[in-house]
């Protein structure tokens, strides 16, 4: 009998390879198609404006706090839970931070700089940290329904955060502080950025054909591989280029795009991870595989709160306030960037990745709709359109393939 | 048209894929008689049903079912058609909506409508009427989630009867009740004779086929063994026509010398966790050796899964006894506990229970094995692949590849896949649910072979089994439960089906 680790064989040609690989990414190619037709698509209603270096580099910059709560937001769904108060809770995190600066280290710490935004940053990311603790113990150890429990949540922050701010807005444009989603990384450090990504991704495939090799499997061939890498690499270079003149890569995006590297990892090669989408799969197989359900539906909302936390540092940063309306409708952005990323709402499947590209979908189509001047009611519109659309290709791919 | 027999089948075949599941079926049922059928797990009693019921239309099965002097020839709202000409069905598990009245039940989907708005007086009006008619001593107006197991069964009837019913068919109606309500059972049953209505009884207790039935139809191996007068038969005979055939070459033999004893289990009690009141395991005690497998014979609803699902730690609560592993005690009190003390579950159902479908046979394999491949955070894919990969290969698994997903794999190959994540985590005892249930017979044999393998290389092996013959021809010794508790373990040698089936339905104490 003869099983191949890979559904790659040596017998199979490229071109067959190229499209099994496709089709295992059906959903993702979507939407990167959607992405590029979108793009297309302002680029001739706005005469090119659209793909102007400040544009993208604004776009980019955009779509990042929806994001951060949106890669959480996958593996929450993922479990089959959903939270709802994620908008709210990053909300109430900006007017901490905006508070702690303004009123608290300001005062305490006359003449510092970097120290009020640290303890203001450290403060905010706590406190995300702490809310996801505590609904994530009301949900896995009390058993609660998550909907519910986080639907609480929301009015809870919504709350407090009305609390703090006493109605008022509070600045949140310390320096330092405000590079945080304001500054940009110097063209220079762009470039060095891209040749470190470049070295990153070559070290990761030949480490990677290393250790096959060592296993005895037949890695790849080596041109896929750098094809693989070479692909990626363009599609860096040609969005460093292009805010390279305007200001730089937006440090915010830098901050994304670590996160979210991170995630993908914790989600594809940890156990973590692996449980997480075992659970979401068949919770009851999973249960009986051993895996201690209550404890990895905890850990996915702690980190979902400590995502929030990073979010509402990055919002406050952005708009340099912290307003009363802060994060409001967040949550929902977060849940269809996810779910147009492919995140299947019955749970067990999901990628970061995926919720990025939906992330970037939505960011596409506002700044474009906002670029054309359409009104903001026909915005909503248009996206509600696109969102069951792009959900009903999904399920219709699924059934005929 | 016969006017003695209500219902006859005629030569109904009915082939699944790699499967007869009714092979040449030809029996009459006659006018308000209670007809019993009764079989081993899998004889092809619920297939018939089905037949019966509409859920395979006709076109699906070869041969004829008379009912009523024509020809039964439902269509493709089948089990609708089935319900309006008369032939209502009480399955085994209970189809009620727990929240909801007796009287709304009872109406579901045919309430009286006027105006728009649901006529509730005549809705309650009429369930009391049905209720009184046949005898059923419940209010129309309680809420069936506060009414016992009996209770319920008797909604049931009365939803099945409130469509002016001719044939009632009653699937194992008692495997849940106690005594006391299955003679209330009796009682209503011997009425429903008296307004004509025609009673097909199946079940598993043979006792109560003498308490119930007119005549007895055996059958085994999708076959009709025998019709008789229920007053012409005795237990044994039921027995003998069930277990029948002499034992064919279905088993490979081992060459084993069971060693110590490795996993010992002392009058264990243990309580439905959602009904404290309720026992579930009330006395089972036996032992199992190093490289042995213990087969443990019990019809359904013996407790069996509910032993091993709480040696497992996932059922049922330990009120009594002791379970020792390695001459350590333990309680599990979760999955995870169970395989760290040694233990491997390849549960009942492979879909529900055993794999998660919706990924690939890889992360099947290595999902309750990730620890041996991970090192702090991080997995060592690699490893994982190369372990996995040799586990599905020694198994045979027929795929191209583990990047496939499970839910595409034929019933034999996702056994499989369960029994690979199992022995990656080198278990020292092995539970094995029902392991070759639902699969054809090449993938049975080598399910077979591979349990031989096991026990070999000294992995003790307890398997459950519905098919008498798999435990009398895998088994070391064979414990038979019944009703909850454990009546004997004997040497394989000493068991023959005969008596393993008396143990089983009651007939025999040991």
């Amino acid at each position: 009998m003869n099983i191949s680790p890979t559904a790659d064989t040596k017998t199979e040609s490229l071109s067959t390879r190229f499209f099994q690989s496709i089709k295992s990414n059906i959903q993702s190619f979507i939407l990167l198609f959607a992405v590029l037709a979108i793009w297309l698509v302002f680029t001739f209603t706005t005469n090119g404006l659209y793909l102007d270096p400040e544009n993208i580099s604004n776009l980019f910059r955009q779509m990042c706090v929806t994001s951060f709560l949106a890669i959480g937001m996958v593996l929450v769904i993922v479990t089959g839970s959903i939270d709802l108060s994620v908008g709210k809770l990053s909300g109430f995190v900006s007017v901490v931070a905006a508070f702690l600066q303004y009123y608290v280290w300001f005062k305490l710490l006359p003449g510092q700089v970097l120290l009020p935004a640290i303890l203001s940053i450290v403060g905010g990311l706590l406190v995300g940290l702490l809310a996801g603790v505590v609904q994530g113990y009301i949900i896995a150890y009390l058993g609660l329904p998550a909907f519910i429990v986080t639907l609480g949540g929301m009015w809870f922050f919504n709350g407090l955060l009305l609390l703090v701010t006493q109605g008022k807005t509070i600045p949140a444009n310390q320096p330092v502080f405000s590079d945080i989603a304001q500054g940009y990384i110097p063209s220079i450090w762009g470039w060095v950025i891209f040749a470190i990504i470049v070295a990153g991704l070559l070290w990761n495939m030949f480490s990677g054909r290393r250790g096959k090799q060592k296993y005895g499997f037949t890695p790849r061939p080596l041109y896929l591989d750098l094809l693989t890498v070479g692909i990626v690499a363009v599609l860096v270079l040609a969005y460093v280029y292009s805010v390279n003149n305007y200001k730089g890569i937006p440090a915010p995006v830098l901050l994304l795009a670590i996160a979210a590297v991170l995630m993908a990892y914790a989600a594809n090669n940890t156990r973590f991870g692996r449980y997480t989408y075992a659970i979401g799969g068949n919770r009851e197989a999973a249960r009986l595989s051993g895996v201690d359900i209550k404890g990895i539906v905890f850990r996915v909302f702690v980190l979902m709160g400590f995502l929030c936390g990073v979010a509402g540092i990055v919002l406050a940063s952005y708009v340099g306030y912290g307003t009363i309306a802060a994060g409001t409708g967040y949550e929902l952005d977060a849940i269809a960037a996810a779910i147009l990323g492919g995140t299947s709402p019955l749970g067990g499947v999901g990628t970061i990745h995926g919720a990025l590209i939906g992330a970037l979908v939505l960011a596409s189509l506002t700044t474009g709709l906002q670029m054309m001047n359409v009104q903001p009611a026909w915005q909503y519109v248009v996206k509600a359109v696109i969102l069951i659309t792009a959900v009903y290709a999904d399920f219709y791919f699924k059934q005929h393939r | 048209m016969d006017n003695e027999n209500v219902l006859e089948f005629k030569h109904v075949t009915k082939q699944f894929p790699g499967v007869v599941a009714l092979n040449d079926v030809s029996f009459d049922v006659r006018h308000g008689e209670i007809h019993g059928i009764c079989g081993e797990n899998g004889a092809g009693k619920s297939t018939l049903m089905k037949v019966l019921s509409g859920v395979y239309p006709h076109g699906t099965y070869e041969g004829a079912v008379i009912y009523d002097g024509q020809e039964l020839k439902l269509g493709q709202s089948s089990i609708r058609e089935a319900v309006e000409k008369g032939i209502a069905i009480v399955y085994q598990e209970l189809t009620l909506v727990p929240t909801r009245t007796v009287g709304e039940n009872v109406y579901l989907g045919k309430e009286p409508v006027e105006h728009g708005g649901i006529i509730w007086d005549k809705v309650y009006a009429d369930t009391q009427a049905i209720l009184t008619k046949y005898q059923l001593d419940v209010d129309p107006r309680a809420v069936v989630n506060n009414l016992g197991v009996g209770k319920m069964q008797m909604v049931e009837i009365a939803k099945a009867l409130s469509e002016n019913a001719k044939i009632l068919i009653l699937d194992e109606p008692t495997s849940a009740l106690s005594k006391e309500e299955v003679e209330k059972l009796v009682k209503i049953l011997r009425g429903l004779k008296e307004h004509g209505i025609t009673c097909i009884y199946i079940s598993h207790r043979l006792e109560e086929f003498f308490l119930i039935t007119d005549r007895v139809t055996v059958m085994r191996d999708g076959k009709i063994i025998t019709t008789q007068p229920t007053k012409d038969v005795t237990q044994n005979d039921l027995v003998k026509y069930m277990v029948g055939r002499e034992m064919k070459e279905r088993f490979p033999k081992g060459k084993r010398k069971p060693g110590e004893v490795v996993f010992e289990v002392e009058g264990l009690e243990a309580a439905d966790p959602n009904d404290p009141k309720r026992k579930v395991l009330n006395g089972v005690s036996f032992n199992v050796h190093k490289g042995e497998i213990l087969g443990i014979a019990g019809l359904m609803g013996s407790g069996r899964t509910e032993l091993v699902t709480t040696l497992f730690g996932e059922y049922g609560k330990v009120t009594h006894g002791k379970i020792r592993i390695n001459g350590r005690e333990i309680t599990p009190k979760s999955a995870r506990e169970a395989i760290e003390a040694g233990f491997s579950l390849v549960p009942e159902d492979r879909k529900k229970m055993g794999l998660v479908l919706i990924q690939t046979i890889l992360r099947n394999i290595s999902l309750p094995n990730l620890d041996q491949f991970s090192k702090f955070f991080s997995i060592n894919s690699n490893a994982e692949l190369q372990a996995s990969l040799q586990q599905a290969k020694s198994l045979t698994i027929k795929t191209p590849s583990l990047d496939v997903l499970a839910e595409t794999l034929s019933g034999g190959n996702q056994q499989k896949v369960v029994i690979s994540k199992w022995l990656l985590s080198k278990p020292e005892v092995l539970i094995m649910d029902d392991p070759t249930r639902g699969i054809d017979v090449g993938a049975k044999f080598e399910i077979y072979k591979l349990m031989n393998d096991l026990a070999e290389k000294g992995v003790a092996i307890i398997m459950i089994s519905s098919d008498l013959e798999e435990v009398l021809g895998m088994s070391d010794r064979v414990m038979v439960m019944c009703r909850g508790h454990s009546t004997i373990t004997m040497p394989v040698a000493e068991a023959d089906k005969e008596r393993v089936m008396s143990l089983a339905t009651g007939v025999a104490v040991a």
